[in-house]
């Protein structure tokens, strides 16, 4: 049996565990740059008048008007939460995939006699009392069918108290016939209408198909999905996430930018962040690719945007190395009178440190495995951003992101701690 | 000190193992007692999922002996005897309290405080 444990509304919940004065009230997470509502609670969601998909300068009244609280993304926070959940999980399981952020699979399948409701209901409430988030448990004899009956869980959370079991022929079909087709895990929304086409509304009519017809439609991917919902598990736990194949970041700035050094400084910035996800996977980069654009919202600039791929020498994870080469392309691609949005960058062609070809006419430079070593090593034990590059600069704020609402990193720095005031300062702050 | 963890399980790695003496090649007297020095984390936190830190402003705590600025370790994972103090939750407000047998006001419980930290200077 596989569990799929998932925490609700994780980034609201995150901020709600140290805001009791938020409790039972509508929380959302703002994406980066605060443009839009990326997480809502369930007391937010239920406010069903409010877009929520809207940009949010645009609701922004609204979402007064209802006493909603909204943050900007948190991410170290989010991140050490997530870290917490998952530790808590492997105390009832060796075998645990972390799926995403918030949702991990749980192999309970060498386990015996265990009772699986008790059981999904411990893992519930052990992570709500020792973390303060809330969690639904769903549990199976596949993966898609634990996505499924945590979908159950969730759904009827009052009546299952957020924990639901398919263990037995007869709850398998009831779940199968109550589960749409476009709601199963792995169907994507083409698959979904060539189904709809053939009269398959439901899970349960996706299983009744033929495997011939399926695998010719559908290829090995979907033949997979039509075997787990029958309960032949052949999805694998996988305790260690796969390498990434291209690691890239792009964020908007703060405000738009002219300023050609600027861009190179924020440029420069993002390789450092993504030369080091490169490192700790053990990678090297072939390729850097640099993107640049204005704000295709804004109908009253002048709009311009584009991309260079450049290529490496020899493959690399030194940050110095990548910077010079993203350098070059942003070079290539900049065109001054403009008002730029957004610099983004992409490692491509990611090989493992091992494979790396030498080439003959290019002689990389030695030593500098250790110096990354110890830049890492700094950077992990004292912030990130302890050491960079001096191509990053010191004119960060001209060019980052707004975070106005955001919420102390209360797990990760020591001087952004909670802090609780104690009755006579209140009294003290009110006089 | 590092640690090694494998899930749950952490392996003390320890930094300042007695050395063999370069010059003479003579083991250190010390190698079969070589231990872990002590890690101040791995003493007050005994469950680091569910340990918070959190910082009290003003000095309404007194009578408790927690003082403008202390850091609390709160574990919630423990159940509160009596006595214990305990972080707790008033009317929306988080506040410090010390469990006894009947108390007038409702609270919810955040995490029962294990250590006080205190800065001397």
């Amino acid at each position: 049996m596989i569990a799929l444990v998932d925490c609700n509304s994780f980034y609201a919940s995150c901020e709600q565990v140290f805001r009791p004065d938020l409790w039972g009230k509508p929380v959302v997470v703002l994406s980066n740059n605060d443009g839009c509502i990326i997480a809502a609670n369930r007391e937010a969601k239920a406010l069903t008048h409010i877009p929520m998909f809207e940009p949010v300068f645009k609701i922004k009244t609204e979402l007064k008007k209802h006493a909603v609280t909204s943050f900007s993304s948190n991410y170290t926070l989010y991140g050490e939460m997530s870290q917490r959940v998952v530790q808590i999980l492997k105390r009832f399981s060796p075998l645990v995939e972390v799926y995403s952020i918030d949702e991990s699979f749980v192999d309970f399948s060498n386990m015996k006699d265990l009772e699986y409701l008790t059981y999904g209901h411990t893992v519930k409430e052990t992570i709500f009392k020792e973390t303060g988030l809330p969690v639904g448990v769903g549990i199976a004899p596949t993966k898609v069918l634990a996505k499924m009956a945590n979908r159950i869980a969730k759904k009827f959370h009052n009546q299952l108290q957020s924990v639901y079991v398919i263990d037995s022929e007869e709850k398998c079909v009831k779940a199968l016939k109550w589960t749409k087709i476009e709601d199963v895990w792995g169907i994507g929304r083409k698959h979904a209408k060539r189904l709809w086409a053939v009269g398959v509304h439901t899970a349960f009519d996706f299983t009744k198909l033929s495997p011939a017809w399926v695998r010719k439609h559908m290829t090995v991917v979907g033949l997979r999905i039509w075997n787990e919902l029958r309960g032949e598990s052949c999805l694998n736990i996988q305790e260690i996430p796969a390498d990434k194949k291209a690691i890239g970041t792009a964020k908007s700035f703060g405000k738009p930018i002219e300023d050609y050094t600027l861009i190179e400084e924020a440029c420069a910035y993002y390789i450092s962040e993504v030369a080091e996800v490169l490192r700790h996977q053990k990678s090297c980069a072939n390729f850097v690719q640099v993107f640049l654009q204005t704000n295709r919202f804004n109908d009253k600039d002048l709009q311009y945007s584009n991309s260079c791929v450049v290529t490496l020498p020899v493959a690399t994870d030194n940050t110095f190395e990548l910077i010079a080469a993203a350098n070059k392309g942003l070079k290539a691609v900049f065109k001054s009178g403009y008002r730029y949005k957004k610099v983004g960058v992409n490692l491509l062609g990611i090989i493992p440190k091992e494979y790396v070809q030498g080439n003959l006419f290019y002689q990389p430079k030695r030593n500098t495995e250790q110096l990354l070593k110890t830049f890492d090593h700094l950077n992990f034990r004292y912030g990130k951003s302890t050491l960079f590059s001096a191509q990053c600069g010191t004119r960060k704020k001209e060019w980052e992101l707004r975070y106005q609402e955001r919420s102390n990193r209360y797990t990760t720095r020591w001087s952004e701690l909670l802090t609780v005031k104690s009755p006579e300062a209140t009294d003290r702050h009110s006089k | 000190m590092q640690t090694l963890s494998f899930g749950n399980l952490k392996k003390a790695r320890s930094l300042h193992r007695p050395g063999v003496s370069a010059q003479t090649g003579f083991p250190s007297a010390a190698t079969h007692y070589a231990e872990s020095t002590i890690d101040l984390h791995n003493e007050l936190v005994t469950n680091r999922e569910a340990t918070f830190f959190i910082r009290i402003e003003g000095n309404g705590f007194e009578e408790f002996l927690i003082s403008h600025n202390d850091v609390l370790v709160v574990d919630r994972s423990l159940h509160p005897r009596k006595n214990d103090l305990i972080l707790a939750v008033i009317e929306g407000e988080f506040t410090v309290i010390q469990v006894c047998e009947n108390h007038e006001e409702s609270f919810q419980l955040w995490g029962v405080i294990t250590y006080i930290i205190h800065k001397t200077r």
